[in-house]
């Protein structure tokens, strides 16, 4: 019986890639003069916040500032995903490398890219001094950075359609107008439909902190208590705002749930 | 649901943009300003930008290191008991997947002020800004991807006297390696993105200097370390692709 | 040494699986069950590890009750059991070897399985296993750049692997060719004669099982309607089994 030998790569990329993770963080952690004492402080200093933050402060004065500013961050993150989803329907199709131009493509991409890469807390205040403070700030950041994030899955779930349904189009006569309305929009709709929903349930939480930099939203009202100390409205806030999070993410998700399965029923 | 769904959409964007203050006249009031951000932003003073932000860039990238590495490896065990298909306890299971739907619904840069708070201004707050948001954002990925597994080979462990833990390391741990990898990279880049705003709260990193420039609208310094974090991103991007592609 | 005594399954949902099933088989017995599927064998080869856990009646190998056996107890048990699946089972993105070594976790510590510090012993019985289905070359190559039946013949060496008294085969070639299902069929049936092994195997190809099978068991809906020798199996028996004529479907016919 001859036991044949471990092949060398097999041997190596466990260690390989153990090194580079301790390596990584020990070099990071050294870099920011964390120590491992400070996370085990972290806790009980966490908890002391917490506890700060408790009872909650629900006075009426507190609620009516409060509520307002929520709602002012679901309408940012709303209107701000309808224009991600307007501009970014039609910029996928360009960058769609099977519907578009091969350089087409390249160059749309590219473009979306960049877009991506800017945060929206970036964007807000590169537009502040002409959009002026305000949630009309937040909503424009937002939805920048949408048709960025949603031009590039949109043009991917593009290319990744069944050219069954393309083919029977065209052989029948139809026109490269009729292929897109019959055959690729109705294929890509559920999938960038879902899409459009989920980026919703993110731009959601980057509009709660768009009000950092003024642009809207519940954000300002939470850095301002955290820093006059008032540590029972701030809690307020933090409570009112994860509970908005939640009843919309369990309202997306559940129609999220549905449009994908009304994908399957159809193929 | 399509008949109330399509109207009930239109109207709340309609709402939505009205309550924005999507208001012509404000606008062009506004517009009139450009020229605060445009005659500067086109300007950038490179020397400035590289003298002072090249050190906070090299501390946002570390914030991103150390926090995805510990977010996504503290989530790797949770996400096995935040799913049905290896946690076999309902109770454990509700606790676990509870858990880590509640930090997902607190914004990143909601986690960095409570922890600036809370630890003190600096990096390390950002540091455990960024473990909790990676750490939500893998556990959902996570145990959602163990949800679906192939169960035959825990089956054959369990067939063959392993204990749980033991038939769930070495029967399902090695059905979602390739996923982990993949949404550790992920998850990287976005903490990199996440990790530039940090310093607007106090939490560390090239954020920091972008917020006292910005206050006094020195959009000639700020557009240049724009850039340079832009130039870093979309490299760490191309790196994370380049690697994804050749260990996947 | 397996006794099945008045064993019946009820799944939730109301499904009866099993319907009072009584049963010896002897040690180093090579017993074949046939049925149609949904007959009850898959769920009648689980009782004996306890993988289904009967509603009614009991199942003891070597006179210790399996069903009642506590969780520490049915390891043990289930440590001396090998299991070899339709679907092969395999992590497919682990090599060969590690798949294999999964059959000796019940020897080795939590930690050391955890981080793969298998003891040489357990390797060395590993390499063994794989060299008694002729697959050894193959150690470090991944589950899935195999074949079917080279999948399956991993699944026997994991088996193997635990040093096992008794031996349940699940269909075992089913998602196999004919010719390929007759390599692992002979794999099986030489480690009965060759180590002792206690061996149930599920089959649905009525040729195979008078191949090799030396005792036979007919299940039909949950009860137990043959047990005999294979060579006193008569066609007439298996239309009592199946409840109809025999088809082509249910011969796995010639290799060509």
């Amino acid at each position: 019986m001859s036991i044949p030998k471990q092949p060398l790569n097999q041997r190596v990329l466990k260690y390989v890639i153990t090194f580079l993770i301790i390596a990584g963080s020990l070099w990071s952690a050294s870099g920011l003069e964390i120590t491992p004492e400070r996370f085990l402080t972290a806790p009980s200093k966490v908890w002391i916040l917490i506890t700060a933050m408790f009872p909650l402060d629900l006075s009426q004065e507190a609620i009516d500032r409060i509520v307002p500013k929520v709602g002012e961050s679901l309408f940012i993150a709303w209107a701000g995903t309808v224009i991600g989803a307007f501009f970014s329907f039609p910029i996928a199709f360009l960058a769609a490398n099977n519907f578009s131009l091969n350089a087409f493509s390249r160059v749309t991409k590219q473009i979306l890219n960049v877009i991506r890469a800017f945060p929206e807390l970036i964007l807000a205040f590169v537009l502040l001094p002409i959009t002026g403070l305000g949630p009309l700030t937040g909503t424009l950041a937002v939805g920048i950075h949408s048709i960025g994030t949603l031009g590039k899955l949109s043009s991917e779930v593009i290319e990744g359609i069944d050219e069954g349904p393309l083919e029977s189009i065209k052989s029948s006569g139809g026109s490269k107008l009729n292929e897109l309305f019959f055959g690729v929009i109705p294929q890509v709709m559920p999938t960038i439909t879902s899409y459009w929903l989920y980026r919703f349930e993110i731009n959601l939480r980057a509009s709660a902190v768009l009000g950092v930099v003024g642009a809207g939203g519940v954000g300002a009202e939470l850095i301002n208590q955290l820093r006059f100390r008032d540590f029972p409205r701030a809690g307020t806030v933090l409570v009112v705002t994860i509970v908005m999070v939640l009843i919309v993410d369990a309202i997306s998700a559940a129609i999220r749930r549905r449009i994908i399965k009304g994908r399957d029923i159809r193929v | 649901m399509t008949v109330v769904g399509y109207p009930f959409a239109l109207f709340f964007s309609i709402f939505s943009f009205f309550q924005v203050g999507f208001n012509i006249d404000d606008f062009k009031r506004n517009w009139e300003n450009r020229k605060l951000v445009t005659d500067t932003l086109f300007d950038p003073k490179w020397d400035w930008a590289i003298e002072n932000a090249s050190l906070a860039l090299l501390e946002t990238i570390q914030i991103a290191i150390l926090a995805s590495i510990l977010g996504c490896f503290i989530a790797l065990p949770l996400s096995f008991y935040a799913s049905r298909a290896t946690n076999q306890s309902t109770l454990t299971y509700v606790v676990y997947k509870s858990f880590l739907n509640f930090i997902r619904t607190i914004p990143d840069l909601f986690w960095a002020m409570l922890f600036t708070v809370a630890v003190g201004l600096g990096p390390f707050a950002g540091v455990l800004a960024l473990v909790m948001f990676s750490l939500a954002i893998m556990g959902k990925l996570l145990s959602e991807t163990i949800d679906s597994i192939d169960l035959g080979p825990l089956e054959a462990a369990k067939a063959s006297g392993a204990k749980h833990t033991q038939a769930v390391f070495t029967s399902a741990l090695p059905q979602i390696l390739p996923n982990f990898t993949a949404y550790f990279l992920y998850i990287f880049e976005l903490c990199i993105r996440a990790s530039v705003i940090l310093g607007l709260v106090g939490a560390g990193g090239v954020g920091r200097i972008i917020e006292t420039q910005r206050i006094f609208l020195r959009f000639d310094r700020i557009s240049p370390i724009i850039v340079l974090i832009l130039v870093a991103v979309i490299a760490i991007e191309q790196f994370s692709v380049w690697l994804r592609r050749k260990i996947l | 040494m397996i006794e099945f005594k008045n064993v019946s399954v009820v799944y939730p949902g109301g499904v009866n699986a099993l319907n009072n099933v009584s049963l010896n088989i002897d040690e180093g017995d090579f017993v074949i069950i046939v049925g149609m599927s949904g007959a009850g064998k898959s769920t009648l080869l689980r009782t004996v590890n306890n993988l289904v856990k009967p509603t009614d009646g009991n199942v003891f190998i070597d006179s210790q009750n399996v069903t009642s056996a506590s969780k520490k107890e049915l390891k043990k048990i289930r440590s001396d059991i090998g299991m070899i699946f339709q679907t092969f089972n395999l992590v497919n993105r682990s090599s060969v070897l590690k798949n294999v070594l999964t059959g000796r976790l019940s020897q080795v510590s939590t930690l050391r399985s955890v981080f793969g510090l298998w003891p040489k012993n357990d390797k060395d019985i590993a390499f063994e296993s794989l060299n008694k289905v002729g697959i050894l070359e193959k150690a470090y190559v991944r589950g899935s750049n195999l074949s079917g039946g080279q999948q399956q013949r991993v699944g026997i060496a994991r088996a193997l692997a635990q040093k096992p008294k008794v031996m349940l085969a699940d269909e075992p070639v089913a998602s196999l060719d004919p010719i390929t299902s007759r390599v692992v069929m002979k794999y099986l049936k030489e480690i009965n004669q060759e180590l002792g092994i206690t061996t149930i195997v599920n089959l649905h190809f009525l040729d195979l099982a008078k191949e090799f099978g030396e005792r036979l068991i007919g299940l039909k809906d949950g009860e137990l309607v043959y047990d005999g020798k294979v060579d006193d199996v008569s066609d007439k028996d298996f239309e009592n089994i199946y409840g109809r004529a025999i088809k082509s479907s249910d011969l796995l016919g010639e290799d060509d």
